[in-house]
C-alpha cells in the first residue's frame, strides 16, 4: 500500500509538471533556457552571470520588451552533470525554448548533438568546444566571445607589445591545469611561437591546483619574461602566494578571463598590483548599462540578488551575454517580425554587426562563417583599486587561429 | 494476500530452483515488462528519452557493479573508469567502420581485459586496500583521457560516436534508442536472475562471505574474482558504449569521472547489496530523484510566488537529496531493495497475520 501511494505522488507529480506546459505556452514571451551549474564546479561564476541575465532580462521588459513581447530567462540547476543538463534540456526544449546557454563544458559537450540535430540555438560563451566558432559546420552553436585559442594569441599579441615588437630572445611561461580546459592553448601557442621565435615553457598544474610550490620554483629557475595563466578561482590565490615567495613580480602574470574581483580580494587589493587578465567585456562598474540597472532595480529595491554580486566582473560578463542574445532577439523582429522562430534568431544572431552593448564589451560582428563574434579581447591591469586597459581591443593572428578551428571542426561528423 | 504461498508446492529440485516460486512475483515482473515495452506509447517523450533511457542504462550498469561487489564482495571504486574503456574502445571501433554489434563487444572485451588486468593486480589486496586500487584504476583513466588527444577525440576531448546501428538499421529515434536500452537492460537482468541459482553464483557468494573459507570448500576463490571483474566490467563496458550510443551521442571524460565511479557505487548500496531489484530502485535515486527534486522545488516556489534567489534554489533539491539517502538508509541500512522486500513480507501474509494479535 506504501509503494502504491507513492507510486501515485510521484505520477501526480509528473502530470502535474506536464500539465503546466501548455499555460506557460500560451503566455508566449521570448524565453532562454538557462541551464547552469548554480551548485558545484562553476558557482564561482554562474550565480553573478543568473544574476546579471536575470537583471537584464527585467530591465528589458520594464522598458517594453523585444517587439512588445516580453522577455523571460529560466534559470535551473544542472549541478555540472551532463545528465541533467541534457534532462533540462529535453524539458525546456519541449516546452517551445529555442535558445539555450549552459555555461558548463561538460554540459554544453552533451548538448551539442541534440541542439544541432533538433535545431536549437545553444550559445556558449565561453565554454564548450571553441572549433563552434566555425559557422560551417556548427550551425546551431554560438560561442559568442573570444575562444581559448584566440584569447591566448591575442595575450601573445600584447606580449610582442610589451617587447617591441620583437619576440625572438623572450620566454613566455604558460601555466595551466592539466585537464583540457587548460591544454586547449597550447597548441596555437606552440604554433605562434614557431612563427614568432620566442621559447614556450610549460608548467602544468595538477588539479584543483592547491599545490604549485614545485610549479612555481621551476618558474623562479627558467626566468619567463611574461607568464600566460589558464587557471580559475582559488588556484589565482595559491599562485600569488607561490609567486611571492619566489620574489616573481606580478606583472608577469597575465591570467585568462576567469580571474574575479573574488580572486582580487583574496589576493590582497595591495597584492595584487600589476596582474594583469584577458578580457571580452569592460571590468568595473563605470558602464552605462550597469549604471542603468541600478537605477531601474537596485535603487529601488528590485534586483534579482544581492549588489554585492553585481560588483563582480562576472556580472559584466553575464550583461554582455545576455545583451547578445537579447539584441539578437530585437534584430531577428526586425528582420521577420513575429513570433521568433530558431531560424528567425539565428538570422538575428548573424546580423549582429559591431554590436557592444553601450561600451560593455568588445564590439562583436557574427556571421554565418564565424560564430565567435571576432573573437576580440584586451589585457586590463589592476592598480590597486580598478582596472586599467593596456590595450585596444585587439584580434590578432586570426589566421593561426582558424587554422586551429578548422584543424579541429573538420574532424566533426566524420 | 497479494504474495500468496498457498498452492505453491515444490515436488523437485527444477520446481524449487525456479526464478520465480511466487505467481505475483512473476506477474508483478511481466506487468514492468509490459509497462516498460509500452513506454513510449504511453508515457510523455520527455519522460522515455531523458528519464528512462539512462535509468535502464544506469540499472545495467549497477547491475553489473552489484556482481563484483554485492555477489563476489569486492568493493569497487573505479567502475566509471571501466565504463569509459567500454565506452572509448567501441566508439573507436565503430569511427574505424566496425559494425555497432561488433564495436559493442569490442568495448564489453576491452573493459574486460583492463577490469581484470587490474584486478589481476589488485587481488593480492583486500577489502579498503582493493578499493584504492580500483580508485588508482580510475584516477589513471582520468589521467589518460585527459592527456591523449587520440583517444579522446582532440584537444576539447570530445569524441563523437557515429549513428547507431543495429542489424542493417539505423536507430535514431527515441524510440528506437530507448528500446536498444531496454534490450540490453532486460539482458542484463535475466542474466543476474539466473546467476543466483548457478555453480558459478553460489561460488561467487561464497567468496563473498569468507574467501578462505570458501577455498577450503574447494572454491578457487582467486580463480572466482578475476571471473567476477571480468564479468561486472564486460556488462560495465557494454552500458558505458550504450551509454554513450543511445544517450550522449559523444563521449567526454566528464561523463566518466571519479565523481560517476562513487555515484555508480552509490546507486548500489543505496538500492542494496546483492539486490536485482534495488539496483533499479538506486539507479532511480542517485540518478532520477535530483533532477525531479529540482523540478519540484522550481515548479512549488513558482506556484506559491517566492523570490528565491536561484543560488539558493539550487542548493534545495541538493539538500532534500541528501536527507533522502540519509533517511533511507537510517530506515533501512540494507538498501532499497531490502525496503521493498519488507513491504513484500509484509503483504505475503496480510491480513491473515492481523488474526493472531
Amino acid at each position: 500500500m506504501k509503494l502504491l501511494s507513492r507510486a501515485a505522488l510521484i505520477h501526480a507529480i509528473m502530470f502535474g509538471m506536464a500539465m503546466s506546459i501548455p499555460a506557460t505556452v500560451m503566455a508566449k514571451p521570448f524565453r532562454i533556457g538557462v541551464c547552469y551549474d548554480l551548485s558545484k564546479a562553476y558557482t564561482f561564476a554562474t550565480p553573478q552571470v543568473a544574476q546579471a541575465a536575470k537583471d537584464l532580462a527585467e530591465l528589458v521588459n520594464r522598458k517594453g520588451g523585444i517587439g512588445g513581447e516580453q522577455v523571460e530567462v529560466i534559470v535551473r540547476d544542472h549541478g555540472n552533470e551532463p545528465q541533467r543538463g541534457v534532462e533540462c534540456y529535453e524539458q525546456l526544449s519541449r516546452e517551445g525554448v529555442f535558445v539555450f546557454d549552459t555555461l558548463s563544458t561538460p554540459v554544453s559537450l552533451a548538448v551539442l548533438p541534440r541542439a544541432m540535430e533538433d535545431g536549437r540555438v545553444l550559445m556558449q560563451s565561453l565554454v564548450g568546444r571553441g572549433d563552434a566558432v566555425d559557422g560551417t559546420v556548427f550551425d546551431w552553436v554560438y560561442p559568442i566571445g573570444p575562444t581559448y585559442w584566440g584569447q591566448a594569441a591575442n595575450d601573445i599579441a600584447y606580449i610582442k607589445q610589451l617587447h617591441d615588437g620583437d619576440l625572438s630572445n623572450v620566454k613566455v611561461g604558460f601555466v595551466y591545469f592539466d585537464y583540457p580546459f587548460g591544454q586547449e592553448p597550447i597548441e596555437i601557442l606552440k604554433t605562434l611561437s614557431k612563427k614568432e621565435g620566442f621559447e614556450l615553457l610549460l608548467y602544468p598544474v595538477p588539479l584543483p591546483g592547491n599545490d604549485q610550490s614545485g610549479v612555481w620554483s621551476k618558474v623562479r629557475r627558467d626566468k619567463p619574461d611574461q607568464i600566460v595563466v589558464w587557471m580559475l578561482g582559488g588556484a589565482h590565490v595559491v599562485a600569488s602566494k607561490e609567486m611571492k615567495r619566489n620574489g616573481i613580480p606580478m606583472d608577469k602574470y597575465i591570467s585568462v578571463n576567469w580571474l574575479n574581483e573574488v580572486d582580487i580580494a583574496n589576493i590582497g587589493a595591495k597584492n595584487a598590483i600589476g596582474i594583469k587578465r584577458g578580457t571580452n567585456v569592460v571590468g568595473g562598474q563605470d558602464i552605462p548599462l550597469y549604471k542603468e540597472i541600478m537605477a531601474e532595480l537596485y535603487d529601488k529595491g528590485n534586483g534579482n540578488g544581492p549588489i554585492e554580486k553585481t560588483q563582480d566582473v562576472f556580472y559584466n560578463t553575464g550583461l554582455a551575454m545576455y545583451s547578445i542574445m537579447f539584441e539578437a532577439a530585437r534584430k531577428a523582429v526586425e528582420l521577420q517580425g513575429l513570433p521568433l522562430t530558431p531560424d528567425s534568431y539565428r538570422a538575428g544572431l548573424e546580423s549582429l554587426r559591431d554590436f557592444d552593448a553601450n561600451g560593455l564589451m568588445a564590439p562583436i560582428t557574427v556571421t554565418a562563417q564565424d560564430h565567435g563574434g571576432g573573437g576580440a579581447t584586451r589585457i586590463e591591469m589592476w592598480d590597486g583599486a580598478a582596472w586599467v586597459p593596456q590595450t585596444d581591443w585587439i584580434s590578432e593572428y586570426s589566421d593561426q587561429v582558424w587554422a586551429v578551428v578548422k584543424e579541429s571542426s573538420s574532424k566533426f561528423g566524420k | 494476500m497479494f504474495y500468496r504461498l498457498s498452492g505453491v508446492y515444490h515436488t523437485n529440485y527444477i520446481s524449487d530452483s525456479r526464478i520465480y516460486k511466487v505467481p505475483a512475483d512473476r506477474n508483478l515482473a511481466l506487468a514492468l515488462l509490459v509497462l516498460g515495452v509500452a513506454a513510449p506509447f504511453i508515457a510523455p517523450s520527455l519522460y522515455v528519452n531523458s528519464y528512462m533511457l539512462p535509468w535502464l542504462i544506469w540499472t545495467s550498469a549497477a547491475l553489473g557493479l552489484n556482481l563484483v561487489t554485492g555477489w563476489a564482495g569486492q568493493l569497487h571504486l573505479g567502475y566509471a573508469a571501466v565504463m569509459a574503456v567500454g565506452a572509448y574502445s567501441a566508439i573507436h571501433a565503430a569511427r574505424f567502420g566496425v559494425p555497432w554489434e561488433f564495436a559493442l563487444i569490442i568495448g564489453g572485451l576491452s573493459a574486460s581485459v583492463i577490469g581484470s588486468l587490474f584486478a589481476f593486480a589488485a587481488l593480492r589486496a583486500k577489502g579498503l586496500y582493493l578499493a584504492l586500487t580500483t580508485l588508482a584504476m580510475q584516477f589513471i583513466m582520468d589521467w589518460v583521457l585527459t592527456h591523449s588527444p587520440a583517444i579522446s577525440g582532440g584537444s576539447h576531448a570530445s569524441l563523437q560516436a557515429p549513428t547507431l546501428k543495429l542489424l542493417g538499421q539505423e536507430i535514431t529515434s527515441d524510440t528506437g534508442l530507448y528500446y536498444v536500452a531496454l534490450a540490453w537492460c532486460l539482458l542484463v537482468t535475466i542474466f543476474m536472475l539466473n546467476l543466483k541459482r548457478t555453480g558459478l553464483g553460489r561460488a561467487l557468494v561464497a567468496v563473498r562471505e569468507k574467501d578462505y573459507a570458501a577455498a577450503i570448500l574447494g572454491v578457487h576463490s582467486f580463480y572466482y574474482k578475476i571471473v567476477a571483474f571480468a564479468m561486472s566490467s564486460f556488462i560495465g563496458g557494454v552500458s558505458g558504449a550504450l551509454l554513450v550510443a543511445t544517450f550522449f551521442f559523444l563521449a567526454a571524460p566528464e561523463q566518466f569521472s571519479v565523481a560517476v565511479s562513487i555515484q555508480a557505487l552509490a546507486m548500489v548500496i543505496v538500492g542494496g547489496l546483492g539486490s536485482i531489484i534495488g539496483s533499479y530502485f538506486g539507479v532511480a535515486l542517485i540518478l532520477l530523484v535530483p533532477g525531479l527534486v529540482n523540478g519540484v522545488v522550481v515548479t512549488a516556489s513558482e506556484q506559491l510566488g517566492m523570490q528565491i534567489n536561484v543560488e539558493t534554489l539550487a542548493h534545495i533539491p541538493n539538500a532534500v537529496y541528501g536527507a533522502l539517502i540519509v533517511i533511507i538508509l537510517l530506515i533501512e541500512p540494507l538498501g532499497l531493495g531490502k525496503l521493498y522486500g519488507n513491504i513484500r513480507d509484509y503483504l505475503m501474509v496480510w491480513p491473515f497475520d492481523q488474526l493472531r494479535k
